[in-house]
Formats: structure tokens, sequence, C-alpha cells
């Protein structure tokens, strides 16, 4: 086995639509024995998700916290950090953001109020990235391992601020906060729940994330490291700070995301899984799907926000378990992953 | 690497994924479209927060639902089920556009926000949210409520421990599971004032691992008897093992009926008839009695006395036939409504009588506000004097807990051991 020279552009974008195609036309043959007809059921799946005005818009609500974590995970990926851990940097800006909104700040104007949460969203998001940052780059301790731990503090963080200290006054004792004062509730278009700042933030991400990686010197730095940390270290570049600066930017995108999903949706801090359906984990597979390119995120994105949104059209139509999507999204990161791997490496029989 | 090839790569990209779009789209249109027609029958959606085949809550909406779906020709029922509480706004939206439902049923508190927020989307659409306290103009409530089961059931395992410890598996620290296990060492309590029972927390409405884990604790601990609040049938399962192994554990089953995982060790339980709930609610906006301007006050909080819910293991079955020696050889003197002594066996039946005959809580409406008043009923397991674990007397002798006082329960009893905060 060896590795290829650099692989055809035009392969870059085949590789992920064969590999979607391959997961549909695997989970298509599971379907056709449990005797559903493949296409019917995509092309409802399509319907339910892009077909309507409904449809469009819950995909777009899915696909801003898919964006936001995965362009930061692009960016990790890209320097080869595995930042496991969007789902837990997640939870701790939605923390941050109940935190301005119920306590520090519950009476402030929306001007200030909103700004607030996102600034303190991301820094919490920052934060809960910068920990394992922090050990991988003093101690190399395997960021795997840590950021993927970290998530669980976090949702158990949420869990004990939820049945205590922050269990909300008007809710009968439910484990919930108090809903938080109108101000600082995220403009919604009108008619759905498209939380605007949030869904503008979430493209500038991938903007960023992009102009960051390619037109900057620590971006640059950032790839050579991801590509090969001791050339980097031959060529002077520091490792602890591009460690550090990446895993604070994924963690802080990651954290702007949970800040959307309590302002612009819930507008108050609940159970971790009803604030992130695996967003956060979800979001790796949008970084591969997009082949580590931050503006390609934005359409694999919005397929991955399209494919949640669907799964419930499945559901109703065929009388299917939600499992479904579950199945389909892991066939297709196997595919993915595969599908890498074949265009980076050719085996050779000798 | 060239900088320009991303954006071409992105171009051939968006155009593939926008022509499978047109495709599917176009496929959809054409099988699907044409089938969309009105019908003047009502349609229910069903919206569940776990799995049909939890063997618990969900299980037991969804076979209220059938039964009513079954019984009426001019009904019809749709039901989504595994809806987390973010993805709850979108599937009312879809019940409402597309499967051109009238009632939509939420039954998780989770999707009380969003019950609200469509109601008002929706104003000529009729909801009724399970187990929340937010109503509107067209939102009601409704919930079958088990304490005085719990009771029952509390009565009978302090019959039947011989340790005196008394475990419960629980769910989640909110005041619905404090209100059931207090009720369940209320019922302890007056048939065996030594008897303490014991709280493990899972944080799970339905975890089978952390079920059995929690059993098994609570056996180790000395515990010989015990109820759990969770939706499968762990526990029950692990009794019976115990059983198997010659330690006889009893257990009480939760929701559905779960005699049939443990026949050797289930003594009763709680059950739940939502079809008696959904019949009435259908009916009544079947009738004109119920529409989408007059939801505002309606709530529904029915237990034994309103037949939402049943006491046993199995229906029909109150108590397993293999346990009425032994709690008939318990005897017991009643001092809460003067029957003089019986067996623990006979209690029950008579507790069981009292609480079928009248109403326990009755809804009025006072200067248009909904307010809950005590019912007429001859026993209720909440009456005082009632002990918290600190030994304050919360609630004088004689006096009666009301719904608000009930549904925002956050303490427990003097003899339950462990916190109520979790």
């Amino acid at each position: 086995m060896e590795k290829k020279e650099a692989p055809p552009k035009w392969m870059e974008v085949l590789v992920p639509l064969v590999s979607v195609a391959s997961a549909l036309l695997i989970a298509g043959f599971f379907l056709a024995l449990q005797g559903i007809p493949p296409l019917e059921l995509y092309s409802k799946m399509l319907a339910g998700s892009f077909a309507s005005y409904h449809g469009i818009s819950y995909t777009i609500v899915k696909t801003i916290p898919l964006l936001l974590c995965g362009a930061g995970l692009v960016l990790a990926f890209k320097a080869n950090i595995w930042n496991i851990g969007a789902e837990g940097q997640l939870l701790m800006g939605a923390v941050a953001a109940t935190w301005v909104a119920l306590y520090a700040m519950p009476s402030a104007p929306s001007y200030l109020v909103i700004p607030a949460m996102f600034a303190f969203g991301f820094i919490a998001g920052a934060l809960w990235g910068l920990v394992p940052g922090y050990l991988k780059s003093k101690l190399a301790v395997n960021e795997i391992i840590t950021t993927l731990m970290m998530n669980y503090i976090a949702i158990k963080l949420v869990e004990y601020l939820i049945y205590g200290p922050w269990r909300g006054e008007e809710e009968w004792g439910f484990p919930i906060t108090d809903k938080f004062p109108e101000a600082a509730w995220l403009p919604r278009i009108p008619g759905t729940s498209v939380h605007i700042p949030t869904l503008i933030l979430a493209l500038l991400s991938a903007a960023l994330v992009y102009l960051l990686l390619y037109k900057t010197k620590v971006g640059y730095e950032a790839r050579v490291y991801g590509s090969n940390p001791e050339a980097a270290r031959y060529a002077g570049i520091s490792s602890e700070k591009v460690i550090l600066l990446v895993m604070a930017i994924s963690g802080g995108l990651a954290g702007l995301a949970g800040v959307g999903e309590v302002a612009g949706i819930h507008r108050r801090l609940r159970y971790p899984w009803s604030i992130s359906c695996g967003y956060g984990f979800a979001a790796i597979i949008v970084a591969f799907l997009a082949r580590l390119n931050p503006l390609a995120a934005i359409i694999s994105a919005i397929f991955l926000g399209g494919l949640f949104v669907g799964g419930d059209a499945v559901q109703m139509a065929f009388g299917l378990p939600v499992g479904v999507v579950n199945m389909f999204n892991g066939l297709m990161l196997l595919c993915l992953v595969s599908g890498e791997f074949a265009l980076k490496y050719r085996v050779r029989v000798k | 690497m060239s900088e320009k090839a991303p954006k071409r790569r992105l171009l051939v990209a968006a155009i593939v994924l926008i022509a499978i779009l047109a495709i599917g789209v176009g496929y959809y249109l054409w099988v699907y479209a044409p089938a969309a027609a009105a019908a003047a029958k009502i349609k229910a959606g069903y919206i569940y927060v776990g799995p049909i085949g939890d063997y618990g809550w969900t299980h037991a909406h969804d076979q209220g639902r059938k039964i009513v779906d079954e019984k009426y020709d001019w009904l019809d029922t749709v039901y989504v089920e595994s809806v987390s509480e973010a993805d709850c706004p979108r599937i009312i939206d879809k019940l409402i556009t597309e499967e051109n439902c009238d009632v939509v049923f939420t039954t998780s508190f989770g999707f009380m926000d969003a019950t609200i927020e469509a109601g008002e989307k929706y104003p000529d659409k009729i909801f009724f949210h399970c187990s929340g306290y937010k109503r509107g103009a067209n939102v009601g409530t409704y919930f079958a409520e088990f304490y005085q089961l719990y009771y029952l059931n509390g009565l009978m395992a302090g019959a039947l421990t011989k340790t005196n410890k008394v475990g419960y598996v629980a769910a989640h620290p909110i005041p619905e599971v404090i209100r059931h296990i207090n009720a369940f060492a209320i019922g302890v309590k007056e048939v065996n004032p030594d008897a303490k029972v014991y709280v493990v927390w899972i944080h799970a409405w339905y975890d089978p691992t952390k079920a059995r884990e929690a059993a098994e604790a609570l056996i180790a601990d000395g515990c010989d008897v015990l109820a759990f609040t969770e939706d499968s049938p762990t526990v029950i399962e692990v009794c019976e093992e115990y059983y198997a192994k010659g330690q006889p554990i009893y257990a009480f089953s939760h929701y559905s009926p779960m005699y049939s995982y443990g026949p050797n060790v289930t003594v009763s339980g709680q059950l739940v008839h939502w079809e008696v709930v959904y019949d009435d609610i259908l009916t009544k906006i079947h009738d004109g009695t119920y529409t989408s301007q007059n939801l505002e006050n309606v709530d529904y909080w029915w237990m034994l006395h309103e037949g939402a819910v049943e006491l046993g293991c199995d229906f029909g079955m109150p108590i397993n036939p293999k346990f009425e020696d032994a709690l008939k050889a318990v005897t017991v003197t009643d001092t809460k409504t003067g029957h003089g002594t019986m067996s623990v066996y006979d209690l029950v039946m008579l507790r069981l009588e009292q609480m079928k005959a009248q109403p326990a809580h009755v809804a009025k409406v006072e200067n248009g506000q909904l307010v809950w008043e005590l019912g007429p009923i001859e026993f209720d397991p909440f009456t005082g004097p009632l002990y918290d674990q600190d030994g304050n007397l919360r609630v004088a002798d004689g006096v009666r807990l009301g719904h608000d006082d009930l549904w925002t329960m956050d303490w427990f009893v003097d003899n339950v051991v462990g916190s109520p905060t979790g």
C-alpha cells in the first residue's frame, strides 16, 4: 500500500457525491429488504426538507448549528487536531447565553444583551475547547479522548444547572430555566424559527474560516502543522500557538451555535439533548462531506440539515423509526472515509 | 494548491445537488399531489417523545390512540414517535399543514412551549398538551394521575417487606415523581410505621441499564420490595432473577401491564387508560362542546374515579392472586377513616372503593380563571398530619393538599431516605 500523488481536482467533488450515492444504495438495499421502495422514500425525504416553505425553513434552522460547528471543525481537522467536542462546546455557549440573559443582564435592551450573549457564548465555547488544547500542547494528551470527555462534563453541568440553581421560579418545579426576557430573544424570520443573527454568523463563519486558512499567516501555519507537524517544527512554527488558536476558534464557533439554539429557538435552558440533538457530532460529517473546504461546508450543512428534517417525513409516510436517519448518517460517514482512503492510497500486490 | 478550484468545485457540487433536488421534487409532486383531498372527519395527530415500543409512557398513549381510532368512524389518527423537544414545532407544522390534522396531542412535558406557540400560530386548530400547566383559547391540558395507585402499592409494600427497607428506582427529580414517591411512602407508613423508602435517582425516563444498576444497588442495601418510575420492565426482571436464585424480592409494575415479566414477584402496579381521556376530549370536539375558542380553562387531571387509571400489574388483576394470602395475614387499623381493624388486603380494597366513589379534585372556573378545588372524596393520601424529612409539620392534621401544592411538590415525607433534588 502506498500513497498516491495528489488526486485530480475533479475527484475531490466526485468522492463526496459517490459516497452519498453509495450510502443511498446500501441503505436502499436494506429498505427494499423491508419491502419499502427506496426511491419513493428518498423522494419523500427530499420533498420533506426542500419542497415546501416549512421544510426549507426548518432545514435552515438545522443548518445553522451544523454550519457553525462544521466550520470550526473544518479548521480543526485541517490542522489535524481532532476536536470531537463540538457538542460540549455548543452546550457551554448555551450556558453562557443563559447566564447573560437571565442573571448578568436580565433587564438590558436587545442591542446590548444579544451581542453580549454571542460574545460570552463564543468565550465559553472557546474556553471549553482550550482545556483539551492546553493539555495537548503542553502535555501531549490525546485530544480525541479529552474533547470527547469534555462533552459529558458539559452535559452534566447543564443538567446540574437546570435541576439545581437555575431551575425556573415560574415552571412548577420542572427542570427548565425561566424564559429569557424578550429582549434576549433573537429575531426570527416571521412565521419560521429561523433566527436571523445566528444564520448570518454561520455564513460568516464559513467565509472567515476560509479566509483564515488560506489568506493569513496563522492559517498557513495551521495547514502546515496539519499536514506535517515535524516540518512545521523545522519551519519554526509554534505548535502551541496553532493548537490553542485552532481549539479556541473551533470551540468558540460551536459556542455561538449554542447561543443560537437557546436564544433563538428555546428561549430558555433545558435538557442538553433538547438543546442539541447531536449537532456537534453530525458536524463531523459536515466537515468531511465538505472535504474540509469551509465554503463547501455550507452545502454539506444544508444537506445534513435536510436529512434531519426529511427523517420525520419518512416516519410519517412509512412508519419507519427515526433510527433510519442515523443508519444513513453512519453509512455516509463510512463511505466518505473509505472514499478518502481510496483517493489517497493505492493497493499494490507484490 | 490553486485558489480558484474550490469555487468551481462548489459550482459543480451545487448544480448536481440542485439537479437531484429537482428530480426528487418533481417525482414527489407527480406521485403524491393528486392525492390531496379534503375530508369531513376529524383528524387527530399525536406527537410522542419516545418510541411506541417503549413499554411505558409512549406505548400507553399509543394504545389509547388506537382504541379511540377504532371506536369512532369519524376519527382518523396519525402519530409521530421519538420526537425530540427541539423538533416538536416542526412536527406540529407538518401535522397541520401536510397531514391536515384538526387536533394535535403533544404528549410530553417538554413540548409545552412548542404547543403554546403553535396554538398562537394556528388559531383555528385545537391542541391538547399532556402534563403541562399552560393553556390558551385553543390549547387544553390533560394528565392521568397515579398518586392514588402509588399509595395503594405502598400499603402492600409496607405489609410485604421483612427488612423494613423498601426501594424506589426513580426517574427525574420533578414534582410528579416526588409526589408519587411520597404517596407510595405514605401508604408504606400507614401499614408499617417502621419501614423506610430508599430512593435512587437514575435521571432518565427510559434507561434499562441504569434501572438495573439501581435495582441491584437497592437490593444489595437490604431492600426486599421495589417500586419504580422507569419505562421498561427491567426492575421486574431483576426481581424475577433474584426470585429464581432463591432470594424473593417483590415489585410493583409501572405504566404498562408487566405481570408476564415477573409472575412470581409482581404484586400489583399502576395502569393507565389514556383512551378514557382521549375519548372524552375527542367526543367533545366532535359534538362542538370544545372549540378553538374555549379551551382556556380545560384541564383534565383524572384518576381512579374518572377511570383514567387502574390498580394492578395486568388489566383486570388489581392484586396478583399469589400475594392475596400474605396480604390477608397482616392486620391493620384504619385510623384515617375509622372503619376498624382489617387485613391489608381488605384495606387496599376499601381505599380503592373510597377513591373510586368520588373525585379527588374538581376543576372549577371562577372569574374566568381555572381553579382546582378539593373533591368530596372520603379519603385522600395527602391528608395531614404529614411531616418532611427534617421532622417539620408540612401539612396540619386533617388538612388536605390541593392541586397546586401537589403539582409543585419538592419535599419528601419523613419516611423517605434520599434527596428530593436528586
